[in-house]
């Protein structure tokens, strides 16, 4: 007979949103539990310590989105959490050169120039249209995605607030961004800029963690979603978390513990009780049984509900709806345990932007071509990749002199095909190797020595992603971030409130508006929800109300 | 020399469209056409000695309704079915929302066919009424007529929305913006059929299924109807249906010489000059050459920056070549009977299939394995071919504008070798039958026709050239740069197809401008 226990409310998965939401609940004066699956909370922010003297943010590993609005409500820098912001990166082409971006505007200036004149002034523009749309945009991340078929005094309100938003920007303003919603990133960059180099180095953003090409239709706005965030409010900057992004979710845990919460790890929720249509709580896979009149799932919507909930339950249309959102693994991951900083040789010694994001993608065409070889069901031959060498900052993650290299990798299919069979199986470790050394030949690219400083390789694909964190297929996103998945159709068209078909059951992880990255923000719009519904709305905190 | 209230830019079915519309107004307009032919991309060609054809464009699906009443467009056409061919020869036969093999036999998908396409439609015709009017202009205060005008407009289909209910409205909402592959693979199982929709979402555009947008080009082409029609006498009698509308309502027509450049004295229109040097005064021209072509006749100092440099940012790559087929004698395409035969024919045996031929085109190939669209016109109407003849006319896509390499006789001997090759597999022998080929290269079509980039549309139909944005933010109005300029081909807004919308709402626009005269 496993543990029993009472709660005023339980949440599912102990990840950034899981965490988040408990932390609101809590101060809201809830008695809340987390539980989770792992050993370890913080899906998919973690430090986890692999390789002996190593610290690797093995999933996510970079920080941006985090709303600082939920950071000063929880006051996270308190429990430990310090984002320190990176200085530029670069894209090194084939032939010993490179695109270097800067943080300092005039240095940025002479580096576009070295490659195109033209384009100087081309990045002012591309900056200002991106940042404006970066303003245009945030105020809507921490309000409902408003019901455009309800006809309940909230929802009005809040198309009206978005109209109001909308019609502000102007006739032109507003062109504009009906155009940068939907237009393909590459067809925008196109529009901008004339150098290969620079487009390349600035795509792929807008590719990162999405199964789409550099000219799939919606792309700038994936770039959007990647530019949004800020560090210290510089809009679109990223930083690291000191000691990596489990930072991240060990201040949530810690602020959570603070309000009186409890966490309970190593068992995963096996099913979400429900008694005459309203949720009760969870019973786990070791037996465990806690019950709550709320029950909160920080896990994606085509995990909660087709692997957790007794589809008896749930109208059709829902299920059919949960199917037929689009979760799609199309990114890998390599860790690197290095013994000492690789050389580049086309880089100057100790430049600045060796310590921020590194690619070896040179053009557009190059892109999209390794979009084509994931669509198929492959690994891109030649892969796009965001490489990162957080030690050059944060000297904490390796043992004195040695480094830590991140490389998020992009395309990898979740379900690999091999002669016309496509099924995660397929990923063999021979198969991951090959994978490994697919990625490792075009670092070289860059760093022809890469190879003879690795201590460690942790290789992860989107089927180790799926089976170690609980992301469907991997996909960093809980859900593609396309037109017909954001807003009121995110997750499910009428569900897209964080509610859900169960009275009592809601969904706080990305799979909701407004979607995917350390952000936050599904988490802390779910406790408003669920207080406003408890009619403790006034319990919310400031910032995030 | 005559003075007229309007010069039309363009003998295509739009400029005759805006033409007619004006001179029933009582307005004074001539058209003036480049090349010796009327019709733009909807015109017959003989393609060998007593073999006339469609020479671009081949069937009809998107005609304007309000402008065939408006302007008595006296037309005879047949309804064909589609037939989907198949690799295992169960072929594939759609008529409206009806789907069977082409033995008979019920397919297993009928029903979910059925339900898709009904709603499709349903959405499509409610998206189809914003094709009458300009599109909101986002501009202005709530005061101002036009502005009311136009959300009255917005609030008509506003109602026509809420009237789905709340279920479809929200289906509605959600795949909008979509892509074609996901809507059709959720319910379908990929094949012959699956591969129909997918590639009558994308025929003519830069996209593929898996592009994010095709859902709407899909329910575009289905905005009225979609029902495939082949006009008695080829599309030819389509262009000379619009011309005999022009003339009889007093238009002038004419063909050989065209416009070298619009004449702007302080801003406004004053007339044009042709190539062969007369002039022509007029108060207002209207231009159904594309944008940016448009822009250049009118001089780009007439333009703000701006709007010339999104004019020139416009996305206008064509992907559909045309390649005719004459024939010995009439194809023997096996499974099929002889009604059937004289179908519109696929080659689009997947939605993969269809996403696998657009992979090259990004990168200026031609698609290894093209799809076509196929129709062997003469089979419905022998008046085509003098003798026991027959005309194969096929739109292969994908084919590029910028062949890598550019484009050669030898380069078109491939795309021709091709596209035998590709339909002998489902009509072995065909290529004994080719007794002549034309194969006309998206390139070709833009020297042939004007259409910038070969495209079908003038400008790719994207989310983001549609609407409020086509041609280019700003510029949605049909009035173009200078006072009296107006645009009204396949870039403004509605869009492209044979559907004469365009060219109707920037005659319309012009009137309610009281610019004309």
């Amino acid at each position: 007979m496993g543990k029993h226990g009472n709660y005023d409310a339980i949440v599912a998965g102990a990840g950034h949103n899981g965490l988040t939401a408990a932390c609101y609940l809590a101060k809201a004066g809830l008695r809340m539990l987390v539980v989770e699956k792992n050993d370890w909370i913080g899906g998919a922010a973690v430090s986890r310590s692999l390789h002996d003297g190593w610290t690797y943010s093995n999933c996510s590993y970079v920080c941006s989105l985090l709303r600082r609005e939920i950071v000063r409500d929880l006051e996270l820098p308190r429990f430990g959490l310090q984002v320190i912001p990176y200085e530029g990166g670069a894209t090194f082409t084939r032939d010993g050169d490179y695109f270097a971006y800067m943080s300092d505007h005039d240095a940025l200036r002479r580096e576009i120039a070295r490659h195109s004149a033209r384009d100087v002034d081309a990045y002012t523009r591309f900056s200002q249209t991106v940042t404006r749309q970066c303003r245009f945009i945030r105020p809507f991340l921490l309000r409902n995605a408003p019901d455009p078929t309800s006809l309940k005094p909230r929802d009005i309100s809040e198309l009206l607030f978005l109209v109001k938003q909308a019609h502000g920007l102007g006739a032109r303003e507003l062109g504009e961004t009906l155009r940068f919603w939907t237009i393909s990133i590459g067809d925008f960059l196109d529009e901008h800029f004339e150098s290969d180099l620079i487009k390349a180095h600035l795509a792929g953003s807008g590719i990162i963690g999405t199964g789409l090409g550099v000219y799939s239709p919606g792309t700038a706005y994936v770039l959007l979603h990647h530019y949004m965030g800020d560090v210290d409010g510089a809009i679109g900057a990223w930083g690291f978390a000191r000691g990596g992004m489990g930072a991240i979710t060990q201040a949530l845990g810690a602020a959570l513990q603070e309000a009186g919460g409890e966490i309970v790890t190593g068992s995963g929720v096996g099913k979400f009780l429900v008694q005459s249509g309203k949720a009760v709580g969870v019973v786990l896979e070791n037996g465990d049984e806690y019950t709550a009149p709320i029950v909160a799932s920080n896990m994606d919507v085509k995990r909660t509900f087709l692997n957790h909930v007794d589809r008896r339950l749930l109208p059709d249309d829902f299920i059919k709806a949960v199917e037929r959102f689009k979760i799609r693994g199309s990114s890998g991951k390599l860790n690197i345990a290095l013994d000492a900083m690789p050389d580049f040789p086309a880089a100057p010694k100790g430049a600045p932007f060796l310590r921020g994001d590194l690619h070896c993608s040179t053009t557009l065409d190059e892109l999209e071509r390794a979009y084509d070889d994931w669509k198929e069901g492959l690994w891109s031959r030649d892969p796009y990749f965001d490489m990162l060498i957080p030690t050059q900052i944060d000297p904490t993650m390796a043992p004195p002199g040695k480094q830590m290299m991140t490389v998020f990798v992009q395309y990898a299919p979740y379900d690999l095909d091999i002669g016309g069979v496509r099924s995660g199986d397929n990923w063999t470790d021979a198969m991951r190797q090959a994978f490994a050394d697919c990625v490792f030949d075009k670092i070289e690219q860059a760093c022809p020595d890469i190879r003879k400083h690795v201590v460690h390789a942790e290789i992860r694909t989107p089927w180790d992603i799926e089976n170690e964190v609980g992301l469907t297929e991997g996909n960093i996103f809980q859900g593609e971030l396309t037109f017909d998945q954001l807003l009121f159709n995110r997750p499910v068209p009428g569900y897209a409130q964080y509610d859900t078909p169960i009275d009592g059951l809601y969904i706080v992880g990305s799979s909701a508006h407004p979607g995917g990255g350390v952000m936050a923000a599904p988490g802390a719009n779910a406790a408003r929800e669920i207080l406003r519904k408890m009619g403790k709305g006034n319990r919310m905190p400031s910032h995030a109300a | 020399m005559k003075r007229y209230d309007a010069i039309v830019i363009g003998a295509g079915h739009n400029g005759l469209a805006a033409a007619a519309t004006l001179a029933r107004k009582g307005k004074s307009a001539c058209v003036i056409e480049r090349s010796g032919t009327i019709g733009g991309m909807s015109r017959n060609a003989e393609i060998a000695p007593g073999v006339h054809a469609p020479q671009i464009a081949h069937l009809l699906y998107n005609l304007n309704p309000t402008v065939a009443r408006e302007l008595g467009l006296d037309l005879k056409t047949n309804s064909l079915p589609t037939v989907s061919l198949a690799e295992d020869g169960r072929h594939v036969v759609i008529q409206n929302d009806t789907v069977t093999f082409a033995d008979g036999s019920p397919h297993p998908e009928a029903a979910t066919y059925a339900s898709l396409h009904i709603r499709l439609v349903t959405f499509a015709r409610l998206l189809g009424q914003m094709s009458g009017n300009p599109p909101p202009s986002l501009s202005g205060g709530w005061t101002d007529m036009a502005t009311l005008r136009e959300l009255a407009g917005l609030a008509k289909l506003g109602l026509g929305l809420k009237r789905l209910g709340k279920k479809d409205l929200r289906e509605f909402l959600r795949i909008l913006l979509s892509n074609a592959c996901d809507l059709i693979l959720d319910d379908f199982a990929d094949g012959p059929l699956a591969g129909a929709l997918a590639a009558d979402a994308v025929r003519g555009s830069f996209a593929g299924p898996r592009s994010p947008g095709t859902v709407f080009s899909l329910m575009y082409r289905l905005g009225n109807g979609g029902e495939v029609r082949l006009p008695a006498g080829g599309m030819g009698a389509v262009a000379d249906a619009f011309a005999m509308a022009a003339r009889k309502a007093g238009c002038d027509i004419r063909t050989g010489s065209g416009v070298a450049r619009v004449l702007v004295e302080n801003d406004r229109v004053t007339g044009v000059e042709l190539e062969d040097g007369s002039t022509i005064a007029a108060s207002a021209v209207l231009s159904s050459a594309g944008a940016f072509q448009s822009m250049k006749l009118a001089g780009v100092e007439h333009f703000d920056a701006e709007a010339v440099r999104r004019l020139r940012n416009l996305r206008n790559k064509g992907t559909a070549a045309k390649v005719n087929l004459v024939l010995s004698g009439a194809p023997e395409f096996t499974g099929l009977n002889r009604e059937q035969r004289a179908g519109r024919l696929l080659v689009s045996p997947s939605a993969t299939y269809v996403e696998r031929a657009f992979n090259p085109v990004k990168y200026g190939e031609m698609s290894k394995a093209p799809v076509v669209e196929a129709v062997v016109p003469s089979l419905t109407d022998p008046n085509l071919c003098t003798d026991a003849r027959h005309i194969l006319s096929a739109i292969v896509h994908y084919v590029p504008h910028g062949q890598a390499g550019g484009w050669d006789d030898k380069a078109r001997a491939r795309l021709v070798k091709l596209t035998i090759e590709t339909l002998e597999r489902y009509a072995p022998g065909l290529g004994a039958l080719v007794t002549r080929a034309e194969a006309l290269t998206p390139a070709d079509i833009e020297v042939m026709t004007g259409a910038p980039g070969g495209h079908w549309h003038h400008a790719e139909m994207g989310i983001d050239q549609i609407l409020t944005v086509r041609p280019v933010n700003g510029m949605a109005q049909y009035r173009f740069g200078p006072g009296g300029l107006y645009l009204c081909g396949a870039s403004a807004h509605p869009g492209g197809d044979v559907m004469g919308a365009a060219g109707r709402n920037a005659a319309l626009q012009l009137l309610k401008d009281g610019g004309a005269g």
